[in-house]
């Protein structure tokens, strides 16, 4: 194989909601290991959807996803499972279990490595929490470890869900508008924690923006949807600041 | 059918809307209530007459009942212990019932999406039978006793609690059970890891209140012979021994008071 580590691509992703909208329209996409792509445009131009059907959390009406050459699309149960820890997904809001620990939150993102009847009753492995510690020490949160969810900062609550991606040991982290409900200052070091990632360790990051100047910044390549098609494609480097803005005030 | 999305208000606005246009249907539906509440008095042989007319009797017992009888409190005792334990017994029991079951029936969790149904309406049998109907049922099923209430309000509060946890499961934001779903987590997973936790206060909250009223169904069940401080009640009745059935109202106005009371405490405590 050519290439080492997985990476994603989606292929004439379709999709048609039941109310006639059509969110997708045969959208090809590909994201190599170690690059952060941004998608750009506006309200309803379809990236939420793209993400979401690139885990079949919404069902495309056609096209393919594959992810290191595993196809994910025509997958069920436990092959679905199984190819799923392959591709972690970040929303807008931290979707933290409230009650629970911060450490605890962590290691149920590696619950799909262990499937049997002890954590199907609620126990999670000692070695999976060890690894929560460290992967929050990784995100900078090693002192909020035992303090429960609803009481972390929105900084620290994305922090912590970026730790519990990484918890199921992905190699294509989705994050839909990650920083959308942050203040600039916690926008920014999340967009550093997601950049620093795809640098060390090598995943593929498909990301989400409102705010073309975080693109900018942060991305090796742009990626701006209108009405559920691609309408630009460069490297962030030449994107003229003109282009980026356009669609995004322009259809908005 | 194609509903149209997006229309809030209808197109034609006109102050026709705002008027009764049927003022005739009304006055008819007005009317027909009336008759219907008049065929109720009859039937139901409401006699303001026969109230009035029974009022002494009502005071004779009372006068008959006073003091209460102090030597009937041991029994009352050992009653009131068996009453809240067929409470307890049954509340805890169906509760542990009702936690796989709801999370079976919930709709947006789909564990085990075909099972939504049958248990939806098995348990909505279990709860359209009154409690002491299902104590007839198991006296004469497990014979006379506390156990044969234990199991009857363990299969009434069952129905009640599967249909409350699962709602409760439905209502609650999906987000955390999305994200470990999307994770790749099985959906025993999902319910253990993110719905448990999460709705851990409301159901213990529901189980405490569903306590309380089993307190207070336990109280009947011995009119029935299945156990509690009801048998002891219906059998002074019986004997003309009104001193005695007094103190054991008195302990019964107690208990639930105070049952009440430490329930609604631990209710709120739980966060």
């Amino acid at each position: 194989m050519a290439i080492s580590r997985p990476l994603l691509e989606l292929s004439g992703l379709s999709k048609r909601y039941p109310n006639g909208t059509q969110a997708l329209d045969a959208v090809t996409l590909r994201v190599a290991a170690g690059e952060l792509v941004a998608l750009l445009g506006p309200n309803g131009s379809g990236k939420s959807t793209l993400l979401r059907c690139a885990v079949r959390l919404v069902e495309p009406d056609a096209g393919r996803v594959r992810v290191g050459g595993v196809e994910l699309t025509g997958l069920s149960g436990a092959a679905l499972r199984q190819a799923r820890t392959q591709v972690a997904l970040i929303f807008q809001q931290a979707r933290l279990v409230r009650r629970r620990s911060a450490l605890r939150n962590v290691a149920t993102g590696a619950l799909a490595h262990h499937r049997g009847l002890r954590t199907a009753l609620g126990w999670l492995p000692p070695t999976e929490l060890l690894r929560a510690a460290e992967l929050l020490d990784r995100v900078g949160l090693a002192e909020v470890a035992a303090q429960r969810a609803d009481t972390l900062s929105g900084g620290q609550a994305q922090r912590t869900a970026i730790a519990r991606a990484l918890a199921q040991r992905p190699a294509v982290l989705l994050a839909d508008e990650p920083v959308a409900s942050l203040d600039p200052e916690a926008a920014a070091s999340t967009m550093a924690l997601l950049r620093e990632l795809a640098d060390s360790e090598r995943l593929a990051v498909l990301c989400a923006l409102h705010q073309p100047a975080l693109a900018g910044e942060f991305a090796d390549r742009v990626v701006v949807l209108n009405r559920g098609r691609v309408v630009y494609d460069r490297p962030a480097s030449d994107a003229d600041p003109e282009a980026l803005s356009g669609p995004q005030t322009g259809a908005g | 059918m194609t509903p149209r999305a997006g229309r809030l208000v209808p197109r034609r606005l006109t102050l026709r809307w705002l008027v009764p246009r049927r003022l005739a249907l009304r006055w008819l539906a007005g009317l027909a209530a009336l008759l219907v509440l008049g065929q109720a008095l009859v039937v139901a042989r409401v006699d303001p007459s026969a109230l009035v007319a029974g009022l002494g009797g009502v005071l004779r017992l009372v006068a008959d009942g006073l003091p209460p009888d102090p030597a009937a409190l041991p029994v009352a005792g050992m009653a009131v212990l068996q009453t809240v334990d067929i409470a307890l017994v049954a509340t805890v029991a169906a509760t542990l019932l009702a936690i796989p079951l709801g999370a079976a029936a919930a709709r947006p969790l789909t564990v085990g999406r075909y099972l939504s149904a049958p248990i939806r309406a098995v348990a909505a049998f279990l709860r359209a039978i009154p409690d002491l109907v299902w104590a007839l049922v198991f006296v004469a099923a497990v014979g006379l006793g506390p156990f044969a209430g234990v199991l009857a309000l363990t299969v009434h509060s069952a129905g009640m609690l599967v249909r409350l946890f699962a709602e409760s499961i439905e209502e609650m934001d999906t987000g955390p059970a999305d994200a470990l779903l999307t994770a790749g987590a099985t959906r025993a997973q999902v319910f253990s890891h993110a719905v448990l936790p999460e709705l851990l206060p409301t159901f213990g909250s529901l189980a405490l209140y569903r306590l309380e009223q089993n307190v207070r169904a336990s109280l009947v069940l011995g009119f029935v012979g299945a156990g509690g401080i009801g048998f002891q009640l219906l059998s002074a009745m019986e004997e003309f021994q009104y001193r005695s059935a007094s103190m054991l109202l008195i302990v019964l106005f107690a208990l639930v008071t105070v049952f009440e009371l430490v329930s609604a405490w631990a209710r709120g405590r739980i966060r």
